[in-house]
């Protein structure tokens, strides 16, 4: 299927272009949002797409502050309104008028409540909320344990490094690569069956954000125990305190951590 | 306005104060709210956590401005009186009209509040009582205090122009004391529902000054002086902004037009420390309780800090709008349009990279195409970005004030050439010395970047603007001056950017109100006081929209009223406008 949005923002560019020799802000303005419209949606080509909410934000962004930008200059603002006026107050734009008010601007009108209004298969949108905040303390196999500023015994113990990184990769790989992928970058074999997907280590924008204490507790509770304040939870992760020891949990938070050269907060 | 006696003033001021605790006693007594067994009351229709809600907003937003508008009152009372400016002291005394006004309606609505609390939720106030009752004593003998200061203040100022004028100002640094042991003391009762300490894990009274000196105690305390000072000259720079698109005498246009952009410049340089000390707030938080930080920074009220940037960024915005069309009313300031540009751009980018969300609210094909974290909005997401796009926007700013100043101006110094030139490479160092520091945030740990680079890039920020502000005051002593500035020479619409920069911030102030106390979730007193009424959930960042856009409409209502009311009650200048 034809990719229209490198021709919309070529156009817009085109557009621009013109309208700032001609010395005519108003297109000149259309044609800048048309070419970051374009542009926005062109990011396909070089990473996955930008969600529809961040494109609105971003033009929402561009409608105002370049209406700001064309209306600093007196003589400038007014060159930029002229055309307005002229379709709203010629006598001899009346068709035009005509064209655009009563029939141009309803019609988009319409196709824009239409596109709102009309049944749609796909689930709501929902905000999704990155980090559930850690209880003080849990319960791990009838031992209650501390997370409010813990520290990791495995990552204390310097003696016994790679003893601990070794006994964490092996349970990564028993447990955590399904889901978190076999570079830690959350694209594992089944990592498409959620939403949200598995989270993906790797980066300085998830674990690296985060105490240890905390990723022991995701690890040891998964989707089991997060808090009650912030309900409904999307969230597939399972509870491994029923199928590994304390320090195993330990063990596989500390690799995780050092296989991706990340640093708990 | 009439004159009024000193004394008829204060008596006034008194009378009214002690009429509305009067009717807050006697309703509270006629209720009993405290002899019932019940933990709540239920408000009418919209329910007991909306009502008091608004109210408290209401409240607090009236509080701010009459806590925020004395301190810039009584600033420009005094360069005004040391630099004999009749123009200081005219807005001085334009100001203190404005909250002298404002003082009624905070009262009123604190009745409200007063009245409400205890009957709604008597078993939550009566904990409060016990545990800070004596505080609330305090709070009366101040407001009383407060009350008389800001009377004498007011009906003495013409009195005490000529004769005299030192103890006035004097007395406006009182009512600011005043206002400042009030903050205090109101800010000691939040953080104390927030971040208590002081009593036993069943609620009883360990240490009442444990209780007061709270973690949240000292830093929101702090956030809201600044942040009032903020509002304060907002509300002062709409009003200059309100008076200047009803004027018509030209001789009103360039008073109101100066007026406005002396609030405005106070607003956006008071608005520079606040995210800092915000930062020192969520210090303190995270300090207190790691659980109740994360959920408000990462958790569930992270889509708030996206609306928050939004907001923040069109505040920014707003303000550089107005300095760039100030440039048409400074001879000579065509020639800094080319930096406009540049400043647009520098602006334009920061506000985007601090409004892009680390988590997108994503459709489930989208969630399908991008995976967990978008690979670039997740890089522009995270602090190391923020902080810098944040200061970039910020400095950008800055420097949109500093050419407009300097606008109408060539400098005649013999070093000129090099001034300049030193003031460009110290821009340049700086711009790129904050993107350099953005980077590294990316690669170091989380500690290091929080504690050491944050504090330096915010270092470097104010540093860059003492050191062009030092070098422009020397760079352009004796400067040769093209022209005056052509106060009121202004298109209505840069004043509807003051307006704009008013109303966003109200807005703001509901929307992190709603974040500060949905921190302690379902509980009153965090972790002492559960909450056990049918309100105890948090609702959607949608509701607490609506709750706060509701709360910002019935404040500007009425705002615009006392602002018809001053214009009202004023006397008609011969040519002038009422």
């Amino acid at each position: 299927m034809l990719n229209i949005y490198p021709i919309i923002a070529g156009v817009g560019i085109v557009i621009s272009i013109i309208s700032a020799m001609k010395k005519a802000p108003f297109f000149n303005y259309l044609g800048i949002l048309m070419a970051m419209y374009g542009l926005l949606k062109c990011v396909e080509f070089v990473a996955p797409p930008l969600p529809g909410q961040v494109i609105l934000m971003y033009m929402a962004m561009f409608v105002f502050t370049f209406l700001i930008y064309f209306s600093i200059k007196e003589d400038q603002f007014q060159a930029f309104l002229r055309p307005m006026k002229t379709v709203l107050a010629d006598d001899d734009k009346k068709i035009l008028r005509v064209l655009i008010v009563y029939i141009m601007i309803p019609v988009l009108a319409g196709y824009i409540t239409y596109g709102k209004v009309k049944p749609q298969l796909a689930p709501p949108t929902s905000a999704r909320i990155v980090h559930p905040e850690p209880p003080a303390s849990i319960t791990f196999r009838g031992e209650k344990i501390s997370l409010l500023g813990a520290e990791s015994p495995v990552r204390n113990d310097t003696a016994n490094r790679d003893k601990h990184f070794e006994a964490g990769k092996r349970i990564y790989y028993q447990n955590c690569f399904y889901c978190h992928g076999d570079d830690l970058a959350g694209n594992g074999y089944i990592a498409d069956a959620f939403n949200p997907r598995p989270l993906p280590f790797r980066g300085t924008d998830t674990i690296a954000q985060l105490p240890e204490g905390f990723v022991f507790y995701r690890i040891a509770k998964g989707w089991t125990t997060l808090p009650a304040g912030s309900t409904p939870w999307d969230s597939s992760m399972p509870a491994f305190d029923t199928f590994l020891t304390v320090e195993e949990v330990w063990q596989v938070t500390f690799f995780i951590y050092e296989a991706t050269g990340n640093k708990p907060r | 306005m009439a004159e009024v006696s000193t004394t008829k003033g204060i008596s006034k001021g008194v009378v009214k104060l002690t009429v509305l605790l009067g009717i807050s006693f006697a309703i509270i007594l006629l209720f009993k709210p405290f002899a019932t067994e019940e933990a709540y009351r239920a408000f009418p229709v919209i329910g007991s956590r909306v009502w008091v809600w608004i109210i408290a907003q209401l409240h607090l937003n009236f509080a701010a401005f009459v806590l925020g508008v004395p301190i810039f009152a009584v600033a420009m009372e005094f360069i005004g009186w040391r630099k004999s400016d009749e123009r200081l002291d005219k807005i001085a005394h334009d100001f203190a009209k404005l909250f002298t006004v404002g003082y009624t309606i905070t009262a009123i609505l604190g009745t409200v509040l007063l009245i409400s609390l205890p009957i709604l939720y008597p078993k939550f106030m009566e904990h409060m009582m016990k545990i800070l009752g004596p505080t609330w004593w305090l709070y009366i003998v101040v407001m009383y205090t407060e009350t008389i200061i800001v009377a004498y203040y007011y009906y003495s100022w013409n009195q005490m122009k000529t004769e005299g004028k030192g103890k006035h100002v004097f007395l406006g640094l009182l009512v600011n004391l005043a206002g400042a042991a009030l903050l205090l003391i109101t800010s000691s009762w939040v953080g104390y529902m927030t971040t208590p300490g002081g009593v036993s894990e069943a609620g009883e009274l360990v240490s009442r000054w444990d209780a007061i000196m709270t973690y949240m105690w000292l830093p929101l305390s702090l956030h809201r002086l600044v942040a009032n000072v903020v509002f304060g000259a907002a509300i002062g720079a709409a009003y200059a902004a309100y008076r200047f698109t009803t004027s018509t005498s030209p001789e009103d246009k360039a008073y109101y037009d100066w007026m406005g952009y002396t609030a405005a410049m106070i607003c956006i340089a008071a608005y520079f420390i606040l995210p800092g000390i915000g930062y020192l707030l969520g210090v303190e938080i995270y300090a207190f309780n790691e659980q109740m930080g994360i959920q408000l920074m990462g958790g569930f009220f992270a889509w708030l800090w996206v609306m928050q940037a939004i907001l923040m960024g069109l505040i920014l915005f707003f303000i550089n709008y107005y300095l760039w069309i100030s440039l048409n009313k400074m001879p000579g300031g065509e020639r800094y349009f080319k930096y406009v540009k540049l400043l647009y751009i520098f602006t334009l980018l920061g506000w985007a990279i601090w409004m892009t969300p680390h988590s997108v609210a994503v459709s489930l094909e989208e969630a399908r195409r991008i995976g967990t974290y978008h690979p670039i909005l997740g890089n522009l997401g995270v602090m190391a970005s923020k902080n810098t796009a944040t200061i970039v926007a910020m400095l950008a700013t800055f420097y949109s004030y500093a050419i407009f100043r300097i606008a109408n101006q060539e400098p005649t110094v013999p070093w000129a050439k090099t001034g300049t030139m030193v003031k460009a490479a110290v821009m340049i160092a700086s711009f790129v010395g904050i993107l350099w520091i953005g980077w590294y945030s990316y690669i170091v740990p989380a500690e290091f970047r929080v504690k050491v680079l944050s504090t330096i890039q915010f270092g470097l920020f104010f540093g860059v603007m003492i050191a062009t502000l030092v070098i422009d005051k020397y760079l352009y002593k004796d400067a040769h001056i093209i022209g005056e500035p052509e106060w009121g020479k202004m298109p209505d619409r840069s004043q509807y950017a003051l307006i704009g920069v008013t109303v966003t911030f109200t807005w703001l102030m509901s929307l992190l109100g709603y974040m500060r106390a949905g921190g302690r979730q379902y509980w009153h007193v965090y972790g002492i006081v559960k909450d056990t009424s049918p309100d105890a959930f948090l609702p959607t960042h949608g509701f607490a929209s609506v709750v706060a856009s509701i709360t910002t409409i019935l404040f500007f209502f009425v705002v615009a009223a006392v602002f018809w009311g001053i214009i009202k009650t004023e006397k008609v200048p011969e040519g002038g406008t009422s």
